[in-house]
């Protein structure tokens, strides 16, 4: 398990928990964005720029802060799609 | 409220293509334009749709109705107030897991609504097919395939919301999975009368088992213990068989009801992905070429303003001049003239000046913004607005505020915290609007050429970015980083464009023109009572001996703040000279001194009523202070290098 900030790119990977305050908590579960989501990274902004992630399960695009996607703990997932 | 004219709501997710929807029904003909966010005010359009009579609102896009987002709080407060007779929930079909989740919220809410599956064409696209029929059969509500962009299903979607309006449609709550059900319905028969919100027990319990700390639970503790007590114990009883937060544990609820009618009700054929736009994103949104489309989308900004904005103003003005000359000779110099020449100055140098940069610059806003790169922009620059203290999702209202700082302000309203909003709303009159480039232009790229234009913009994205990192110092609460969708690319509709663009340009004249004419109209009868030498005895230590320049130009300091293009007009008026012959009165530094304290000295008269309008009087007041520091700094740094 690691955070999502230290995710590879291009892998499926699922949502094992959300962590941080409730108000972010909150917003990300509104925008499609729960445990047990398939989600992969698309892209990295430079100098330590935001994540580009794709929700594989609902289908949706999201940018990320770093810190945020710090607080998202995901694992590697062997099923893919 | 006429409670003969039935309301009608139209809620979404954001990029859903509501306001795409509600402009292609009710825009063109709506009385009032639409800038609904922050203020509690009510804001109606009445329309005649079909020979009936509707009261129309669109409310701004939102993911969720949840009371502890101050946003999301102004829509469900909204929609208490308004009691709808009818929600169009607009639907993006392309995700349609994910824009489900706002519509189990609306039926748990229990207004009559009915289903605008919107984007079809995008679905499509994307190898989703999504069988409306069935979709109607599983949530209990009628459901009209769209494609707003397109003006696609109109027709069949206005004959389901009268139908609606006329039989009303009754709406049946989502069920959630066994325990949460039953500690729900436990909860909505154990609520007293007088607490239940918008006639409905279910939904209240609902927001109450979610609300963490909300007003209303703490009010609610005060009032009856007992219930909340019960209401602790349900919580608690939910959060220990499930081992997560209440909330969370309702949101995941919605999140996979949502997901299994998503599946049940569409059919996804593989192979037809849209790998066209996974490429192209890859290209916009990468670490190089990424920046370099971005140099190139300002380029193409600068170039409009220059290129498009400069010839049309030329051509505009001319005539302008022609008239004031023949109105002074028909006219004379008394009283009549000067109130004749404030309303030409006022509505002919709105017209002339800052339309001819403005529109085209909202019909390129408009463009980036229905293609979905405003979003792609703002990932690009997020972590250079990070070093500023802000996140990406700034990024549009700084760039919108180029065009003009009054809409850039309105812009704002899509940040979630109010420290963002405040820093952006303060850091916009920094941005140079239209109204600036003109004088820069002529002042700087005439007098000392092009380079000098360039670099004076270039200083001025570094002030910018300077002012913002001092901003941040102050307030201490770090922003809560970025969350921004990325919405689909899309091909962007000229008509749309054009509606977006209008409806716009319609609020701006709305709201800046009558201040503008006032201002020409108050600076003309000034000159005509001879107050001018007075301002400029007032102003003069501060004109000549703090910033160099000769004494005449005091008043251009007034005319800056009621309008900033006028300082220009004015400085010419006040120094007697011809543009041509400037530099015979004035030398080049001081062109360069005047050009920086009327840039950055005050925000006009609109961008301080706007401020003043949507974050309050605090932050107008500040930002007016703010501004007459960095300008006097600049200013006489300016003077001391050169």
């Amino acid at each position: 398990m690691f955070t999502l900030a230290e995710a590879p790119r291009g892998r499926p990977l699922r949502i094992v928990d959300v962590q941080g305050r409730e108000g972010v908590r909150r917003r990300l579960f509104a925008l499609g964005f729960h445990k047990d989501d398939l989600i992969e990274v698309n892209s990295h902004g430079i100098l330590r720029g935001p994540l580009l992630i794709k929700n594989l399960t609902s289908d949706s695009s999201v940018a990320l802060g770093r810190g945020i996607a710090g607080k998202i703990m995901v694992d590697l997932s062997s099923d893919g799609q | 409220m006429d409670n003969d004219i039935p309301t009608v709501i139209f809620l979404g997710q954001p990029n859903s293509g509501k306001s795409t929807l509600f402009n292609a029904i009710a825009g063109p003909k709506a009385l009032t334009s639409n800038f609904p966010g922050t203020s509690y005010k009510h804001t109606h359009s009445e329309v005649n749709i079909e020979g009936r009579l509707l009261n129309v609102v669109d409310l701004p896009g939102t993911y969720s109705l949840n009371p502890s987002e101050p946003a999301e709080k102004v829509i469900l407060s909204h929609l208490f107030q308004e009691r709808p007779d009818l929600i169009i929930n607009v639907v993006d079909a392309s995700i349609l897991g994910r824009s489900l989740e706002l519509t189990l919220e609306l039926l748990e809410l229990g207004f009559p609504m009915i289903i605008a599956l919107n984007m079809v064409d995008l679905a499509e696209k994307k190898g989703i097919q999504v069988d409306p029929e069935n979709l109607e059969k599983r949530l209990g509500v009628r459901v009209a395939p769209t494609v707003a962009s397109h003006g696609r299903g109109l027709k069949a979607l206005l004959e389901a919301a009268f139908f609606c309006l006329d039989n009303r449609c009754p709406l049946v709550s989502p069920h959630w999975s066994g325990d949460v059900e039953e500690e729900v319905k436990r909860l909505a028969e154990r609520l007293p009368k007088e607490i239940i919100v918008a006639g409905n027990p279910r939904f209240t319990a609902i927001k109450l088992i979610e609300a963490e700390k909300t007003f209303c639970v703490e009010v609610l503790a005060e009032a009856d213990p007992e219930l909340k007590r019960d209401l602790d114990l349900i919580k608690r009883r939910i959060e220990d068989k499930r081992r997560a937060p209440a909330y969370e544990v309702i949101a995941a609820e919605r999140h996979h009801l949502a997901l299994k009618i998503s599946e049940e009700t569409s059919r996804v054929r593989r192979g037809r992905q849209r790998s066209w736009e996974r490429r192209v994103d890859d290209i916009i949104m990468h670490p190089v070429l990424g920046y370099l489309i971005l140099g190139l989308i300002f380029l193409a900004f600068f170039f409009l303003i220059f290129k498009i904005g400069g010839p049309l103003e030329g051509a505009l003005l001319g005539p302008l001049a022609r008239l004031r000359a023949f109105l002074s000779g028909w006219l004379g110099a008394g009283l009549i003239f000067h109130v004749a020449d404030g309303l030409l100055q006022g509505i002919g140098g709105g017209a002339a000046i800052v339309l001819p940069y403005f529109v085209p610059l909202l019909f390129f806003m408009a463009f980036l913004e229905d293609l979905g790169y405003l979003a792609r922009a703002g990932f690009l620059l997020d972590t250079f607005m990070h070093r500023i203290g802000l996140h990406g999702k700034s990024v549009s209202p700084f760039i919108l505020g180029f065009g003009c700082n009054v809409p850039a302000v309105l812009s704002t309203r899509v940040l979630e915290s109010r420290r963002d909003r405040v820093i952006t709303s303060l850091l916009i009159p920094f941005i140079p609007c239209s109204a600036r480039t003109t004088i820069v232009l002529a002042l700087v790229a005439f007098y000392l050429g092009p380079a000098w234009a360039l670099g004076f913009y270039f200083f001025n994205i570094l002030l910018v970015a300077l002012v913002g990192r001092l901003l941040s110092l102050f307030f201490r609460d770090p922003s809560p980083g970025l969350i921004l969708e990325i919405p689909s690319l899309k091909a962007p509709s000229p008509v749309n464009m054009a509606r977006k663009t209008y409806l716009q340009l319609k609020s701006f004249v709305k709201f800046a023109w009558p201040l503008l004419v006032g201002g020409s109209l108050v600076l003309s009868l000034l000159q005509f009572l001879g107050l001018d030498k007075v301002l400029n005895a007032a102003f003069s230590p501060l004109v000549v001996h703090g910033l160099g320049l000769p004494e005449p130009l005091g008043i251009t300091l007034v005319f800056g703040f009621l309008r900033k293009e006028l300082s220009l007009i004015m400085m010419l008026q006040a120094l007697g000279v011809e543009y041509t012959n400037l530099l015979t009165v004035i030398s080049r530094e001081q062109i360069l001194v005047f050009t920086v304290f009327v840039s950055f000295f005050i925000p006009c008269l609109s961008t301080f009523a706007i401020l003043w309008k949507e974050t309050g009087k605090k932050v107008a007041f500040l930002s007016v202070g703010l501004s007459i520091g960095v300008a006097l700094l600049v200013s006489l740094m300016v003077r001391l290098i050169f």
